[in-house]
């Protein structure tokens, strides 16, 4: 028995595609754990990261590339799952875990209620009420200094524990994390091939759905939009308890729209499709990061982070322009040569 | 006392009104020709703003520094049309959105890599100095900021409604078909659009440099307000822009005064978004249409 | 007895009855007072000069446009004021003049939404792929099949809609339909753009769909395709009924005729 690549795509051609689907998971999963194994602890930083990116972008792949609806605020609902995480364990002293479920919930009691009234709008308007909204967090929390500390912040939040280990220690909270988006990726693959993938995708009038023609079929596209919309608020709701419970510091600046825009990007670049795309995505954004401050300072002088900038920027129109459906469609095509069903 | 008090709201409210109606004209001029959405508008302020001061605290006077200013954002805008949103005109809506984002991004580490992380100022325009009327301290800057800001108004109410390049500008949204039969160029339009919106950016840019310090990253915080501004009042015409404006403006500048705890910012944007969510079509179209 | 109920008697029962139905947009009035029935299992054809308020009338009756004025009651139900995925789950359903196929799904995918709320597995279920759900996605899955092989594409299942001609995008829009327990298919145009052969089929599955009970209620600008196949005709002119009845009733009607062949004049002049 040889296990070549060629074979295992061999293979995968055979299988059904929900088999299909759970294979591609499980070398997935295999190569995330063996990481940490060869590499030292700056690599695994730079994988924590491109895990937390990974899971709040996808929650917006569901609720821009399922549903095909505007998103520029997910950094709020980021950083409402952060401050509720930080507030609840340093004020109110609860366990992270019952923080984090906690903060979940609630961020989606929130996504429900604005989204009702958010979503009697349509098209490009979100654009401009989730942007407004973003901004109008950062100021919330920037304000309520007695309950967040403020412009400086939050400090001193308590880290996730299992028995001995700490999410402070950087292998365990690689592996916490990546344990919990490799189960949230489930989540969403299956969810994409459920009844309610369908009815998004036939919501998404972004990319060939169609409103009306949902209507008809007796889709109540107002409960979709809401109902993905409390999902994605949950995941971002997730990475940010996560986040805010690894650093244990967490101030407002990072939950500007700066972070919105940026996930957006990683939606895009990966492919907005699948959340497949989530993790392309952020794995490349955040690599491409890490390889220009590594190595941009030796070419050419200038302040820091400026090339990171003008790269997503040009890598975004790129993307835009000539692969208007991302990376991952590419990809998948690659790999199965055409194979339909296979999400 | 509390006359005076008033009236020093109702300046500061003013001349915030002014600066959300400028910021919503760049907005409305875009989005009324070619119906883009464009996300890089509050970069064209910054980067108006970024190079006032940059000619400026080189020697040059300060209108030649505004009109540089404003020549070559405009450029900048135009060649953003030309070179990255003419190849998508046929694709949707949102696709344009995302690119204007990427613009966005492209334009503030520009912005990062010449100026660095450091907040620009300016003085106040001449060094108007401030004015005292019945107890009220208007800021030196404040009514050059309304004049300019009324002449643009005026400016491109006369241009949309009076002249021939105008109604060929607004033909090109209503009816891009027809506009197309009678001989209208749609790309030159949008073009021109563009270069206009990014023209108006930079003159809000030098007109609040003094005001707020100038950044690299204040961009996308400008969109969303001047974004804000204009859906409140109706994105589609020039009176609900200016009505969206001044009304930010006013909510924005009595919240200041009137609430003794810090964060005026919070109250007046919930206002806006609660009002936005409520009156979905804009304060205008929704009372026009009933 | 039951059994026994002849097909005429059968087909006195209205499906769907539209009344006093009014419809203006601004100034321009669509809609005027217009009165008519569908008999259950009947295949009704509304025609009519473009403009004269057939598509309108359609969009009503499905809830896409909101109801001003009248009523419209479905199986002794008012459908005023209905959302419109209300109205779908009744058992009616509207076809699109340009089919709105779902391009971002395969053709099965497409059928299986229309079949997508005879499911119970809830969202949770759903992304945890508890047993619940796969048996409703395999129900799901047979549902869809079976309705495709109902339009005769089982073979294209799993390719994607827009690769497939437009009759047969067409047929899958049927089919879709169909799958959600449709009574009464709302067609809009379906001939627009067939060939003459992709109409006789087109024309064949509506009369198989008649015999399975369904009520086809089809909008059509051209006269002569249906004429065959419809039970009963109905002649919009400027947004008012000018003329009912059957096929040959129809086309000797004098107003009809000065509809469609004269300048659209005398229709005018009469609603003054």
């Amino acid at each position: 028995m040889s296990f070549s690549v060629q074979d295992i795509i061999e293979r995968t051609r055979k299988i059904s595609p929900v088999d299909a689907r759970y294979l591609a998971v499980g070398i997935f999963t295999i190569l995330i754990m063996i990481i940490p194994l060869g590499a030292g602890a700056f690599p695994n930083t730079v994988m924590i990261e491109i895990g937390f990116y990974s899971i709040v972008t996808m929650g917006l792949i569901m609720f821009m590339g399922f549903a095909g609806q505007i998103s520029l605020g997910h950094a709020a609902l980021f950083g409402c799952g952060a401050y509720i995480s930080g507030i609840l364990t340093t004020q109110h002293y609860l366990s992270p875990w019952l923080a984090l479920f906690l903060a979940a919930c609630f961020t989606g009691g929130i996504a429900a209620a604005v989204g009702r009234v958010m979503f009697r709008m349509h098209g490009l308007i979100l654009a401009g009420i989730t942007l407004a909204l973003n901004l109008l967090f950062f100021y919330l929390v920037s304000g309520l200094s007695d309950l967040t500390g403020g412009a400086i912040g939050m400090t001193n939040i308590p880290p996730l524990s299992l028995g001995q280990y700490t999410s402070q220690n950087i292998l365990f909270n690689y592996y916490l994390l990546w344990v919990i988006a490799i189960l949230l990726l489930i989540f969403s693959l299956n969810l994409a091939d459920s009844r309610f993938g369908r009815a998004l995708r036939s919501i998404n009038t972004y990319d060939g759905g169609s409103e009306e023609a949902a209507q008809v079929l007796g889709i109540n596209i107002m409960k979709y939009k809401v109902w993905v919309f409390i999902l994605s608020a949950v995941y971002a709701s997730i990475a940010g308890s996560l986040y805010a419970h690894y650093t244990r510091i967490i101030e407002p600046n990072t939950f500007m729209i700066q972070f919105s825009a940026l996930v957006v990007l990683m939606a895009i670049i990966g492919g907005r499709s699948s959340p497949w795309g989530a993790f392309l995505g952020a794995g490349l954004i955040v690599s491409i990061r890490q390889l220009l401050r590594e190595f941009a300072p030796m070419l050419i002088v200038g302040p820091t982070g400026s090339y990171e900038l003008i790269a997503y920027g040009i890598i975004m129109v790129v993307v835009l322009l000539f692969l208007p459906q991302g990376l991952f469609p590419i990809i998948k095509k690659a790999i199965l040569k055409r194979r339909p069903g296979f999400s | 006392m509390d006359y005076s008090i008033a009236l020093q709201l109702f300046f500061s409210g003013l001349n915030l009104g002014s600066i959300y109606t400028a910021l919503g004209l760049g907005f409305f001029v875009v989005y009324s020709v070619t119906r883009v959405l464009n996300l890089a508008q509050g970069e064209f302020v910054m980067l108006g703003g970024m190079l006032v001061v940059t000619f400026y605290t080189k020697g040059i006077p300060l209108v030649p520094s505004i009109l540089l200013a404003v020549v070559i954002t405009s450029l900048a805008g135009a060649g953003i049309y030309r070179f990255i949103i003419f190849p998508a005109r046929k694709f949707p809506g949102m696709t344009k959105v995302f690119l204007t984002l990427g613009c966005a991004f492209i334009i503030q580490g520009i912005a990062l890599h010449f100026w660095g992380w450091e907040f620009r100022s300016l003085a106040a325009f001449f060094d108007t100095p401030s004015i005292q009327i019945c107890g009220a301290t208007i800021f030196g800057q404040t009514p050059w900021v309304i004049g300019a800001t009324l002449i643009m108004v005026a400016g491109l109410f006369v241009f949309f409604g009076h002249t021939i390049q105008g109604k060929a500008l607004r033909a090109c949204a209503n009816e891009p078909l027809g506009a197309r039969t009678v001989g209208i160029s749609i790309e030159r339009m949008a073009l021109f659009s563009f270069a206009l919106a990014a023209g108006i950016g930079a003159v809000v840019g030098a007109l609040i440099t003094p005001l707020t310090m100038t950044s690299y990253s204040m961009g996308l915080p400008l969109t969303a307000k001047g974004l804000l501004a204009a859906f409140v009042g109706g994105i589609t015409r020039v009176e609900g822009v200016i009505l969206g404006g001044l009304v930010y403006g006013m909510i924005e500048s009595i919240t200041a005064g009137l609430i003794p705890w810090g964060n005026h910012n919070v109250i007046a944007l919930a206002i806006l978004v609660g009002g936005l969510l409520i009156r979905r079509r804009g304060i205008l179209l929704t009372a026009g249409k009933g | 007895m039951k059994v026994n109920l002849s097909f005429a008697e059968h087909s006195k029962v209205p499906i769907l009855e539209v009344k006093n139905v009014s419809m203006t947009f601004g100034i321009l009035n669509v809609l005027n007072n217009v009165n008519f029935s569908v008999p259950e299992g009947n295949i009704l054809v509304m025609i009519g000069p473009n403009g004269a308020g057939k598509s309108t009338m359609l969009k009503l009756i499905s809830g896409l446009i909101p109801l001003q004025k009248g009523n419209i009651i479905f199986r002794r139900k008012r459908l005023n004021g209905m959302a419109p995925n209300r109205i779908a789950l009744l058992g009616i359903t509207q076809l699109f003049q340009d089919i709105r196929i779902f391009s971002n799904m395969s053709v099965i995918e497409n059928v299986m939404v229309g079949s997508h709320f005879n499911a119970e597995a809830n969202l949770l279920s759903s992304g945890l792929r508890l047993p619940r759900a796969r048996i409703d996605e395999h129900r799901l899955f047979e549902t869809a099949r079976r309705h495709l092989s109902l339009v005769g594409l089982e073979q294209k299942a799993n390719i994607n809609p827009t690769s497939l001609s437009w009759g047969h995008q067409k047929l899958v829009g049927i089919a879709r339909a169909l799958a959600t327990g449709s009574q009464l298919l709302l067609l809009d145009e379906p001939y627009s753009g067939l060939s003459g052969l992709e109409v006789d089929n087109l024309n064949e599955l509506i009369l198989k769909l008649k015999n399975q009970g369904i009520t086809s209620l089809i909008v059509e600008h051209l006269t002569d395709i249906l004429m065959g196949i419809a039970d009963q005709v109905i002649v919009l002119d400027h947004g008012e009924k000018i003329a009912e009845g059957t096929p040959a009733e129809v086309q000797n009607n004098k107003r009809v005729i000065d509809a469609y062949l004269g300048s659209g004049q005398p229709a005018k002049e009469e609603r003054q």
